[in-house]
């Protein structure tokens, strides 16, 4: 039989700081529970309160737009989300990835790199115009602020990757550090 | 009118709204998948509460994270408020934070910003 190497994995993740990792159909219980154990994690590692509320805000935000993204898109395989948070180098970093349909993709690498470009004021001004404007009908959420929420809570400029999976379909992925 | 109790989750604060003494209560995280549905009894009610009578309306909070979509929507009850405030309503926010977290004062901040009405920001040991 085959038999996973749980060392390797393990030393991997070790390696990589990482606290958290999921690979998985990603569900709204599943969104609540990981968070939950990402707060208590934080908690004990005395992470000050504001850290601690921007590492949960920005996991919040990521996995929710991979969940809005795989029940607009009506693709299972966009349910399948991986979420890694790690703490290297003195900061906090979420990282979540999906697939989609290459031209998503492509849009949204696009509209990352543009936020990435602006300053914390800008993204506020455009953060308060996105507030005001009406609410698309029969969307459910994609309030359209998710990801400049993120933008303004970064540390350092976000950083997207899109792997061209060569059959009309891209794995887009986002990191972010807190 | 009809007031609301709705008890909290995990994702969704408590609501609780006094329509007698004039008082919306809101405590925890707010962070439901889909927003617009999860508040629709809250933002119906402000709506009547605000046409059926012209007496005073308090919200008493004590939110602490709150996802983008939640923000969206009380930023549009917000701007219900600051509408009847305009017209002469007598409005009133008391946003209660622990004052270790500074982030939520910052969200609180931000609100208020659009806001004309008296708009407290309490933090608390």
């Amino acid at each position: 039989m085959f038999v996973p190497d749980l060392y390797g994995l393990r030393e991997r993740f070790d390696n990589e700081k990482i606290l958290l990792c999921f690979n998985g159909p990603i569900s709204r219980s599943l969104i609540e529970e990981i968070g939950n154990a990402l707060r208590n994690y934080l908690k004990s590692e005395q992470a000050s309160p504001a850290s601690a509320l921007d590492v949960f805000a920005v996991y919040i935000e990521l996995t929710q737009n991979i969940r809005h993204y795989a029940m607009r898109s009506e693709w299972p395989a966009a349910e399948t989300a991986t979420v890694v948070v790690s703490f290297r180098e003195g900061h906090y970093h979420i990282s979540a990835g999906n697939l989609l349909r290459i031209s998503d993709g492509e849009a949204l690498l696009d509209k990352v790199q543009k936020l990435g470009a602006m300053d914390k004021a800008e993204l506020k001004t455009l953060y308060k115009q996105q507030l005001r404007k009406p609410r698309e009908e029969g969307v459910a959420s994609g309030a359209g602020l998710g990801l400049i929420d993120i933008a303004r809570k970064a540390s350092a400029p976000m950083v997207p990757a899109l792997k061209d999976l060569e059959n009309g379909t891209g794995f887009f992925s986002l990191s972010v550090q807190i | 009118m009809n007031d609301l109790t709705i008890v909290s989750t995990q994702s969704t604060p408590l609501i609780e709204t006094d329509s007698t003494r004039g008082v919306i209560y809101m405590e925890g995280d707010s962070y439901p998948e889909n927003s617009f549905e999860f508040y629709g009894d809250l933002v119906g009610w402000v709506t009547a509460y605000l046409q059926e009578n012209s007496r005073p309306l308090v919200l008493e909070l004590a939110l602490l994270y709150l996802n983008t979509s939640s923000i969206k929507v009380m930023m549009d009850i917000f701007d219900e408020l600051e509408e009847a405030h305009q017209a002469g309503r007598d409005i009133t926010v008391n946003w209660r934070y622990d004052s270790d977290n500074e982030r939520v004062a910052e969200l609180a901040e931000e609100f208020k910003e659009d806001c004309s009405f008296s708009f407290n920001i309490i933090g608390q040991e």
